[in-house]
């Protein structure tokens, strides 16, 4: 296996006869025995339509969605980021307290599905906040011509208490994860950098905000964009709370049109095309700063 | 930390410890009776007693299991299973990646892409809704068959990083006694890969059982989707919601305490 060199092996061979093999029985398995007629011709309606009314063209369901999908990835991890950070720091606390009560959240984020925990928030958390704050009050008094930006930030108004409660209960998960990216890159900060800063009359907080934490965040950058990558992922499970994103659009689509092949075929490229390029994006971050450590 | 520990010796004798401690039960204490009476505020009537039907009854001292029960037993059916199928797809595109085959090569790398950078939700859908009904799978098997391609992507990483781990010098010795790849592999490199590789193939296991709650969403009826339709019929959002949280809570911390005693046992032993 060391021996690098390109040349057609046996197992080339016996692999390409598999897939050769098993594309044609599939083909004639398609061709013949399955009853189902492909209709492609519906999906372009649900990613761009040209609205008649005013002549411009506008968002399908699909593009819709895949927007929400991103407000909310990025509103969850700039959150979660927040979140991520205090406890990190205070999981490596010298105080007993703030140590204990990091390590419950992150035991508790990380030992339960996030199926079950995005329930919990939702129902205990989000709804008990959004009355509290006058969220849901507010969002019935406002119109969406009238606040563009407040539109592009967080999508719809009508939808603004659901889509809170999403980022909320997204953040405080996706916050368990940055927690331990967090720790793992302040405790990768060597200790001789504690000690200098130390020695230069810092206290523990100029210690933290000037010296290690810039460091710790500078080494784990690639984790943290990869975890943003995790975030667009597992924004996919809040459609569970009626929170209208790709998965929703696309499970919506299929109870209105049975179009349930293309739909989830559409669905899945869509979910592949917004998170490959930033895949590629973090090898090649993770690659630059590996050269940087070599040199 | 060494640094911290250092502050931690001045700063947190035995005394200050207990002291945090107390703190920290009084903090979660208050915080759990906030939201408590929060949501009883905004009318809802908290009934606990109900919840342990839903776990067991006695029926003539016959153990009859409730539905949370039944429901934990299929998410562990559904995990177990899942989990050989990610053990063989693991290894085995682990092996294709690691081939000087330019097909199993590429097989191996169109896999982990596509599998890396879709969400587990969406793969379980296109498996249930077009795969299944294609193949004529029952919806029990694209369940599985969807976790475990899923898991199995990230097994084959485990498992390449810890076949790579090991020293080139071993597979030169296993050629040197005469023996091809096969051999190599099944009697050099694996057994010396394979304890390595138990302690994150171990975490893989936990993250199965966290991830095998989204099966619910295609209507299997696991420990979630019992939950569920529990809570549609009675209305207790928030004890079976709760309940079904510590149930997994309780499946994960045994999991990774027993694979953690397994694993230090596994590495005295080779």
């Amino acid at each position: 296996m060391y021996n690098m060199q390109k040349r057609v092996t046996s197992l080339d061979i016996l692999l390409l006869t598999v897939i050769i093999g098993v594309l044609s029985a599939l083909s004639y398995y398609f061709a013949t025995k399955l009853n189902y007629h492909w209709n492609w011709s519906v999906i372009p309606n649900y990613i761009y339509r040209y609205d008649q009314v005013t002549g411009h063209i506008k968002a399908g369901q699909l593009t819709q969605g895949l927007l929400v999908t991103l407000r909310l990835s990025v509103w969850s991890i700039l959150f979660a980021l927040i979140i991520g950070t205090i406890m990190g720091i205070f999981r490596i606390s010298p105080r007993p307290l703030f140590r204990m009560i990091s390590s419950t959240y992150v035991g508790l984020i990380r030992n339960i599905p996030p199926l079950v925990l995005i329930f919990i928030f939702y129902f205990f958390l989000g709804d008990q906040l959004m009355s509290l704050t006058g969220i849901t009050d507010l969002s019935y008094s406002m119109e969406d011509k009238d606040f563009p930006l407040l539109t592009f930030f967080f999508g719809p108004i009508e939808q603004l208490p659901a889509f809170l409660s999403g980022v909320l209960t997204m953040s405080l998960f996706e916050g368990a994860y940055i927690t331990e990216i967090v720790r793992a890159g302040i405790e990768a900060v060597p200790k001789e950098q504690w000690e200098a800063s130390k020695a230069l009359g810092f206290n523990r907080t100029k210690q933290l905000t000037h010296i290690i934490l810039p460091q710790a965040f500078s080494q784990s950058l690639p984790t943290l964009a990869g975890q943003f990558i995790s975030t667009i992922k597992d924004s996919s499970i809040v459609s569970v709370i009626s929170i209208q994103e790709l998965t929703f659009a696309g499970q919506e689509l299929m109870s209105a049109t049975y179009r349930t092949f293309e739909i989830w075929s559409v669905v899945i490229i869509l979910y592949f095309l917004l998170t490959f390029p930033f895949s590629i994006a973090v090898r090649a971050l993770e690659k630059r700063m590996n050269r940087h450590k070599q040199m | 930390m060494i640094v911290n520990k250092s502050f931690r010796q001045n700063f947190s004798s035995n005394k200050k410890f207990f002291f945090d401690l107390f703190i920290f039960i009084l903090l979660i204490l208050t915080v759990s009776l906030l939201l408590y009476e929060g949501s009883e505020k905004l009318g809802y009537n908290w009934q606990w007693f109900r919840v342990p039907s839903f776990i067991f009854t006695y029926d003539n001292d016959i153990f009859i299991p409730g539905p949370l029960l039944q429901g934990l037993m299929v998410t562990l059916k559904i995990t177990g299973l899942a989990f050989v199928l990610t053990f063989v797809i693991g290894l085995g595109v682990a092996i294709l990646s690691l081939s000087q085959s330019f097909v199993g090569n590429s097989l191996a790398r169109i896999y982990l892409e596509i599998i890396r950078n879709t969400p587990l939700l969406i793969q379980l859908f296109f498996m249930y809704f077009v795969v299944s009904p294609i193949f004529n799978i029952s919806g029990f098997w694209a369940a599985v068959i969807a976790l475990s391609l899923f898991e199995g992507a990230y097994a084959s990483e485990i498992f390449r990083s810890g076949i790579t781990s090991i020293d080139k010098g071993q597979w030169e010795a296993a050629y040197s006694l005469g023996g091809n790849t096969k051999f190599a592999y099944i009697n050099v490199v694996l057994p010396q890969a394979i304890p390595r590789i138990a302690p994150p193939l171990a975490g893989q296991a936990i993250a199965l059982v966290k991830d095998s709650a989204l099966v619910s969403t295609v209507a299997i009826y696991d420990l979630t989707m019992q939950g569920q339709s529990i809570i549609s019929e009675t209305f207790l959002t928030f004890e079976v919601w709760f309940t079904v949280a510590a149930a997994y809570l309780v499946v994960t911390l045994l999991l990774s305490w027993t694979l953690d005693r397994l694993a230090r046992s596994f590495k005295s032993a080779w």
